[in-house]
């Protein structure tokens, strides 16, 4: 019975991890940019979240669509008038320029909102749904709803509307889609803010799960990249299974081998992934595949 | 020409010499701290700007470094100065090992492994706690003597760190097996068939670039005297070297250290006048170089300071 609750908890966690990877590796198997400051963006819209629960007392999961609407904005000015100056340059400039914006949300965060560690409890914070033996938190249970809903929608939206084609043309192919009238600096920026407000949304969800502070921003993105190789590039089915992989084998192994190596479990595994199979599990060779 | 720059770097290199007489204590500390960053830079460099391969956990050299010497010191008594060739062997070793899965990857994904490796290496190091002191960090032996020869000690051996790494990347810019890592990064194919053993090759650079970085990490311990996890395995550090890097250019002998000294002494100005938003200004800083002068200042500058050069950068990477 045990191993089935230590099984749940972690398809749990890995349901966040999945929708915070989601985002990145849209952004990466599109635009080849590797956003580090992906954990600190997250965390803008976990700040939103904090701040309109304890000022305002909006529940927490009614702010999904503010952290949403807000990060998009965000990430759509970012691209549209910083990154895409660069982006065709090497892989190293642009894994420095997003760095240099972490270091710089991550002050930003610690200066205007403190470093101290925050976390919301709405009232329905300690119930749990009862399986037998096996305990279910209905906030954890509705934040991986919500995180398996959301990646799905992502999911819809790149096949069936134009935008979202218009994206996966972008990715596959930058010259043939602007010969179809396809412009490319807007397609990026539109990605680059969808990635950015998929991370939004995780922050919100984050809150509820866990106390944060601006620190743990790095963390997180890391967790998504490991996410996004894990699974493989800019496929939203990729991350799902990336993040829900992440999730069961971080929780078992904490089990099994103890808390403190949680993270050197984490990216041994990544390092692992990329020596054996770069292409990560759901990868296919002509999508999104890295160019140099 | 070439007896011009050779002057000019005497010039320099007697200044460095004789001004640790004259400055304050205060001075002092942030002259050995921009070495100490030249030296990161310049050793690194041998990898990612003459090999192309860019190494963004470089830093963790840095930290198994200042783990060697700190537990030499504490746990087996070495002195310090015998405690610094095993700091680069640390880094050779390492590097070598690290190499033969790790150099096999390209681009992003290199450069994400060595994040991999760095944070590995920290929580590994976070729990030995027997050998290492796990979070609560190792106290190393205080040196012995005044504070002010103390000062001067460090700062010599910063400086001689530098000077080392300085020397290396000056060989390296000369002799044959040199231009095979330039080769490399041009082309890794067509480098191979040429007929250069690019694995070898690589390991190669990347081990001589962890050696430089992991002595700097030996002498930056027993200049802090106090090290834990958090403080070697640092980040920022690895962005602030690439950042310094790229301001001076990449694959040049003096371009990391011009890029460390600019940089660093940018950044003091910057966190000694605007205390509480100086990581603020530093990110802001790297993004501004990132844009306007990715080439390096050496490059971009060659005929003369203009914003229209600033601007042709700006444009060339755009979409």
């Amino acid at each position: 019975m045990e191993i089935l609750q230590i099984l749940i908890n972690g398809l749990l966690l890995g349901g966040f991890y999945a929708l915070i990877g989601v985002g990145f590796s849209l952004v990466w198997g599109v635009t080849n940019i590797i956003n580090l400051a992906h954990g600190a963006l997250a965390l803008l819209g976990a700040y939103i979240t904090f701040y309109m629960f304890q000022e305002l007392n909006i529940d927490p999961f009614l702010t999904i669509p503010v952290s949403f609407v807000l990060l998009f904005a965000l990430g759509y000015i970012i691209q549209r008038y910083v990154m895409n100056l660069v982006v065709k340059a090497q892989i190293f400039i642009l894994l420095i320029l997003t760095f240099g914006l972490e270091i710089f949300l991550v002050n930003f965060m610690t200066t205007f909102f403190s470093a101290d560690f925050r976390s919301v409890t709405p009232e329905y914070a300690g119930k749990s749904l009862m399986l037998g033996d096996i305990v279910i938190p209905y906030i954890r249970l509705g934040v991986f709803v919500i995180c398996v809903i959301i990646a799905f929608v992502t999911g819809l939206f790149l096949d069936k509307t134009w935008t979202g084609k218009a994206i996966k043309a972008t990715s596959l192919d930058i010259e043939a889609a602007m010969m179809t009238g396809i412009n490319p600096a807007k397609i990026y920026a539109i990605t680059f803010g969808l990635g950015t407000a998929l991370a939004g949304v995780s922050g919100t969800l984050l809150t509820l799960t866990q106390a944060f502070s601006p620190n743990i921003a790095g963390g997180l993105t890391l967790r998504a990249f490991i996410v996004a190789i894990l699974g493989g590039l800019g496929r939203v089915e990729g991350a799902l299974v990336g993040g829900l992989v992440l999730g069961v084998i971080e929780t078992f192994s904490s089990y099994v081998i103890g808390e403190s190596y949680k993270n050197a479990i984490a990216f041994g595994l990544m390092v692992v992934m990329l020596v054996l199979k770069p292409s990560g599990l759901m990868g296919r060779k002509y999508y999104a595949e890295v160019k140099h | 020409m070439i007896n011009r720059k050779l002057i000019l770097f005497a010039i320099f290199l007697l200044l460095l010499l004789a001004l640790p007489f004259v400055i304050s204590g205060y001075w002092l500390r942030v002259l050995t701290q921009t070495f100490l960053f030249a030296a990161i830079a310049t050793g690194s460099d041998i990898i990612i700007g003459y090999t192309g391969y860019p190494a963004f956990g470089n830093i963790a050299f840095f930290g198994v470094g200042a783990y060697v010497t700190g537990v030499l010191m504490t746990k087996y008594g070495f002195s310090f100065a015998a405690t610094l060739p095993l700091c680069a062997l640390s880094g050779i070793i390492l590097a070598a090992l690290l190499g033969i899965p790790i150099l096999r990857l390209k681009g992003h994904y290199f450069a994400i492994a060595t994040v991999g490796v760095m944070e590995t290496i920290r929580e590994l190091i976070d729990n030995m706690t027997e050998l290492t002191g796990g979070g609560l960090g190792l106290t190393l032996p205080i040196m012995s003597g005044e504070p002010e020869y103390i000062y001067k000690f460090f700062y010599f051996a910063m400086l001689g760190c530098m000077l080392f790494a300085l020397l290396i990347s000056f060989i390296i810019s000369k002799v044959k097996p040199g231009y095979a890592l330039r080769a490399i990064r041009v082309d890794e194919d067509a480098a191979s068939v040429m007929g250069i053993n690019t694995p070898v090759y690589k390991t190669f650079a990347w081990a001589l670039s962890a050696a430089i970085v992991g002595i700097s990490g030996g002498i930056y311990a027993y200049w802090l005297s106090y090290i834990d996890p958090h403080t070697v395995f640092v980040g920022t550090y690895s962005v602030k070297m690439f950042a310094m890097i790229l301001l001076g250019g990449a694959g040049t002998v003096m371009g990391p250290l011009l890029g460390a000294f600019i940089l660093e002494l940018i950044s003091e100005f910057v966190w000694s006048k605007f205390i509480a938003i100086h990581g603020m200004v530093l990110g802001l800083l790297i993004i501004l170089i990132i844009l306007f002068i990715p080439k390096g200042i050496f490059q971009t500058f060659k005929g003369g300071f203009s914003f229209r050069k600033l601007m042709a950068n700006l444009k060339e990477n755009s979409l």
